[in-house]
């Protein structure tokens, strides 16, 4: 084929099979890719990181991919991590029909050589970014943080174009690698007295849908931009947001915007209310989506105050931090509250169940995916939890 | 995305989500792969498969391409998918499709706003993903 980007010897070389043919095959896909956006070119990748890792059995032709690129001796040319495991083993349902196919999933990432972190929050320590560097992440809610927190640079890189840049380490040249693209056009103000940021960024999602825009000023910890951020990859495509004054390409409105942006909306308090549940009796109260770092969790489990949870509750944490967790005797602590501390990804997990769970949970995600969630703030979720 | 394809226009002013649209237990049933299942979407419970599928934008998840993918494979994806603004997770879904397995579908871009004017649900349209052209009837 010939490519109208502009390929480098080495690139060409892969393009030509003399990488093997499962790094022809994923350049061939990456070109086809990148042209398709315009991209003049392939950067080199510092990392990348995978979405898919769930064992589901629908998922045929990823299976029939990753089992070519296996067999044709392919390896990740640079750090590549991985989303959280589905909790195939959570009941008799996910493992033996729902993602029966997980076993032989893990296997073929790790004959890829990805690094098994099992995180969507692949960047508090087992991938961290600097900013300025180009990456091929996939998992929305990562390629948010890192763009939008750290100020690295990649875009919603897909399933499989996520692993055809990491055996090749390379990605085009498009969309939020460029400065461009990165400018603030909206500017969102904030007339709100209780602040909700995974509510903020469900609402942001819907309404910006997929430009970037720029918060006012508002001293968001990072938990806070993470949640944000999850519920406004998935509500929305936005993959880049700034905050006037706090995140890295944000100094102040001016610099963003490059000038003035060109819309302006305002989120209220009633915007923010208006998505929390009412009424509702959960069968279960999940946090953690993305999930949990070990500060998180050990401040939540906190506000329980030391008490038992009337419904059963799920903490889904990082796995290197919720296995610090269970060394510094706090997964008993929460056991003792009603809390199971998870490493699993509670979409994946409660997607197919056989009697519909009504669950509650602060997380703007998985309010967003899940069928009978509810949404409360953290106040909200306590109080169901009686706490 | 190159490709010529006809069928009836699904339209929708809302953003897809075709993560949340099959991503759901409802879609494994035999026949059934296509059906948008997303409790928030306008166009919950109609099935894409053979349809051209107008929408201003494609939301959500990384797993959207795979998703996408899937679907061309299995040849339960709209005929054709119009969109004003292409992004990375619907051209990926097209790109491997096409790539490994010949199965992609064409993709037009359409980016000014009398797209909705102009086509309307159930209208028969025709694209060539290679010049990007859309005909209506």
């Amino acid at each position: 084929m010939e490519p109208k980007m502009k390929l480098d010897p080495v690139q060409e070389a892969m393009l030509r099979g003399e990488a093997g043919e499962g790094v022809a095959m994923a350049m061939k896909t990456l070109v086809s890719y990148g042209e398709a956006f315009g991209a003049a070119r392939l950067l080199p990748i510092k990392s990348a990181h995978l979405s898919g890792t769930f064992g589901a059995l629908t998922y045929k032709a990823y299976y029939l991919i990753l089992e070519r690129l296996v067999k044709a001796g392919a390896k990740v040319k640079v750090k590549t991590t991985c989303n959280p495991t589905s909790g195939h083993d959570l009941n008799f349902l996910n493992r033996h029909l729902t993602f029966s196919r997980q076993e032989e999933l893990d296997g073929r990432l790790a004959a890829l050589g990805v690094t098994p972190n099992y995180s969507c929050v692949c960047y508090e320590g087992a991938n961290v970014p600097e900013k300025g560097d180009v990456l091929a992440w996939a998992e929305s809610s990562a390629v948010q943080f890192a763009n939008s927190a750290i100020g690295a640079r990649t875009n919603r890189n897909s399933i499989l174009t996520d692993i055809c840049s990491a055996i090749t380490g390379y990605t085009p040249e498009f969309g939020y690698l460029l400065d461009e693209n990165r400018r603030a056009r909206l500017l969102v103000k904030l007339d709100v007295k209780k602040m909700d940021p995974p509510a903020l960024g469900f609402l942001l999602g819907q309404r910006v849908v997929n430009q970037v825009p720029v918060i006012e000023h508002y001293p968001f910890s990072r938990i806070e931009l993470k949640n944000m951020g999850g519920a406004m990859a998935a509500a929305g495509a936005v993959a880049l947001f700034h905050v006037e004054g706090l995140t890295p390409e944000a100094p102040d409105l001016k610099t963003v915007c490059d000038g003035e942006p060109e819309k302006t909306i305002t989120i209220t308090q009633a915007d923010l209310d208006g998505l929390r549940a009412n009424n509702i009796t959960p069968d279960l109260v999940v946090f953690g989506c993305p999930q949990m770092t070990y500060e998180e969790a050990k401040a939540t489990l906190e506000l329980f105050g030391g008490k038992r949870s009337r419904v059963p509750a799920w903490f889904c944490m990082i796995p290197a931090d919720r296995e610090r967790f269970i060394r510094d005797g706090l997964a008993d602590k929460a056991a003792a509250a009603g809390i199971t501390v998870q490493k699993l990804c509670p979409l994946a997990a409660l997607t197919v169940q056989l009697k519909r769970k009504t669950v509650l949970t602060p997380s703007g995600k998985l309010y967003y995916y899940l069928q009978g969630a509810n949404y409360g703030n953290a106040e909200d979720c306590l109080a169901a939890c009686g706490v | 995305m190159p490709g010529q394809a006809e069928g009836p226009a699904m339209v929708t002013r809302m953003p897809v989500n075709f993560t949340a649209a099959v991503s759901n237990i409802k879609n494994a049933i035999p026949g059934r792969k296509g059906v948008i299942n997303d409790r928030l979407h306008d166009l919950y419970g109609r099935d894409m498969k053979g349809t051209v599928m107008v929408f201003p934008a494609c939301i959500g998840s990384t797993f959207t391409g795979m998703v996408l993918l899937e679907l061309m494979r299995g040849g339960y994806a709209p005929a054709a998918l119009v969109v004003q603004a292409a992004d990375p997770l619907l051209v990926s879904g097209a790109v491997l499709a096409e790539v490994w397995f010949k199965a992609g579908v064409p993709v037009v871009e359409y980016p000014a706003d009398d797209l909705f004017e102009a086509v309307k649900d159930g209208d028969r349209v025709s694209v060539d993903g290679a010049t990007g052209e859309i005909r209506i009837g």
